[in-house]
């Protein structure tokens, strides 16, 4: 905390060096939960590319104070929900259109074969529900949080957390007991 | 097979690295826009550095945290309460009480810690930390004990070449508003143990060491804290070597929420070598010349 604090200061006072610091920090976690969002590697670094380069462009005007973590997390999470919307648009118009579908089994391999379970059962989930279980169970960020960034009530964050946790264990039990 | 109960370690397995391509386009966009920003750099407004950091109460508590562990650890130096079937916890008292200089090792747990682990050298009245990440010092931090009045921390960041100093006024942000008595009292810090509930956790043999343990989970521990802290929830553990009667390890776990925040804290604390007799040098703040110095006023108020 206190590291990205400083970072957090160093990028505040203009200084841009501190961005690859804590890009650098960030990368993996950001291109894993970006990836387990949209079930896809090469969207998911697209997502963490136009994170950063917003992030840049806003680092003169731009002053955060709270969790850096969960500040980057939460701008991957609304940009991979703005491509899903965008391309859930693009696939109902073009049905033929190659875009990632998270509910295919060879998308779920990209965590590698001991994951494909869980990468599989995760592109079955609701995108929002997944949002919610990924945002607090990867990333750490509370329930109130992810109220306000999904700009729903916390009690429909809960619920939907539940769903996910639910449905997501009976998915892997079932694989399990198969 | 174990069906699955616990999604959420299941999910902290997910674990993907950036590609090179990924890392090459995100840096060249930040050199680019370095380059632009040294064409048309303009003066650049430096917030007030304890405004940004100190601001934000939970901040204070996590400040007054490094205080916690330092004070803690000098705490138990001195723990002492009944006598148990091995261990005469008057001989503990009295043995590190005579302790010239003590180095231990912590390694902290949270889940936010930034650290493998810290080496701290500690003297009655000074104590340095040294912050290791991948076998680097990080950070060190120089604590000086000296005033009567206040507790003043040095924090140098080697990976950021920056060094700070905050001052703790002991009076009104000690964890003990009793420090005026002086931390380093063992009656008054036997006396602050004693009177907290606490339990014996029997025999435990650690790293081939038969040790004796006490356990205390009553947050009058901690002292008056700074600021309001809700469900407060603390576990202390301290090991005691059966056999010479010195500290062996201590474990340490808190939570509380602050301001909607919840704060978390867990370490264990091991390795210990009493009655080192410590350099005084180390504990002089070694700050480069090339690193920049902030400074903030942290609790005492200009």
């Amino acid at each position: 905390m206190l590291e990205d604090k400083l970072l957090i200061w160093k990028f505040n006072r203009g200084d841009r060096e501190a961005l690859r610091s804590i890009y650098e920090k960030y990368k993996n976690d950001l291109v894993t939960l970006s990836a387990a969002l949209l079930i896809d590697v090469s969207s998911a670094e697209d997502v963490v590319h136009d994170v950063f380069v917003s992030f840049i462009e806003s680092s003169r005007k731009f002053r955060l104070t709270g969790s850096l973590k969960g500040y980057l997390a939460t701008c991957v999470a609304n940009n991979a929900r703005n491509r899903n919307k965008a391309g859930r648009r693009r696939q109902n118009r073009q049905a033929d259109v190659a875009m990632p579908d998270a509910s295919r089994p060879d998308s779920a391999a990209i965590f590698g074969e001991e994951l494909r379970r869980l990468s599989f059962a995760l592109g079955q989930l609701p995108y929002e529900q997944r949002e919610v279980l990924l945002l607090h169970s990867y990333s750490g960020m509370k329930f109130k949080a992810i109220a306000k960034q999904q700009n729903v009530s916390i009690n429909t964050v809960q619920g939907r957390y539940r769903y996910a946790t639910d449905k997501l264990r009976s998915m892997l039990n079932g694989e399990v007991d198969k | 097979m174990r069906p699955v109960d616990n999604i959420n370690d299941l999910l902290k397995k997910l674990k993907l690295k950036a590609s090179t391509v990924l890392d090459i386009r995100v840096h060249n966009d930040i050199s680019k826009a370095l380059a632009e920003s040294d064409k048309t750099e303009s003066a650049v407004t430096q917030p007030n550095i304890r405004r940004t950091i100190m601001k934000n109460s939970i901040t204070k508590i996590a400040a007054a945290a490094v205080i916690i562990v330092l004070v803690v650890l000098g705490l138990f130096e001195f723990i002492g309460t009944e006598n148990t079937s091995g261990v005469v916890w008057a001989d503990v008292v009295s043995k590190v009480e005579s302790s010239r200089g003590l180095i231990v090792r912590c390694t902290d747990l949270s889940p936010s810690s930034e650290d493998d682990y810290s080496i701290t050298y500690t003297s009655p009245r000074y104590c340095r930390r040294d912050f290791y990440k991948d076998g680097q010092i990080i950070r060190t931090g120089y604590t000086d004990f000296t005033s009567s009045d206040t507790d003043t921390l040095i924090d140098v960041f080697h990976i950021h070449k920056l060094c700070s100093t905050t001052t703790y006024k002991k009076s009104e942000y000690g964890l003990f508003l009793e420090w005026k008595d002086d931390w380093t009292n063992p009656g008054f810090l036997v006396q602050k143990i004693l009177s907290c509930k606490h339990s014996k956790l029997g025999q435990k043999t650690i790293e081939g060491v038969l040790c004796e343990g006490i356990e205390t989970t009553d947050p009058a521990y901690l002292g008056p804290l700074p600021g309001e802290v809700n469900n407060l929830q603390v576990e202390f553990r301290l090991w005691v070597s059966a056999e010479t009667g010195y500290p062996v390890q201590y474990e340490s776990k808190m939570s509380g929420e602050h301001e909607g925040e919840v704060w978390e804290s867990e370490s264990v604390t091991d390795q210990f070598q009493w009655d080192v007799e410590l350099d005084p040098g180390i504990f002089e703040p070694n700050i480069p010349p090339d690193y920049e110095r902030i400074t903030w006023p942290g609790i005492v108020e200009p």
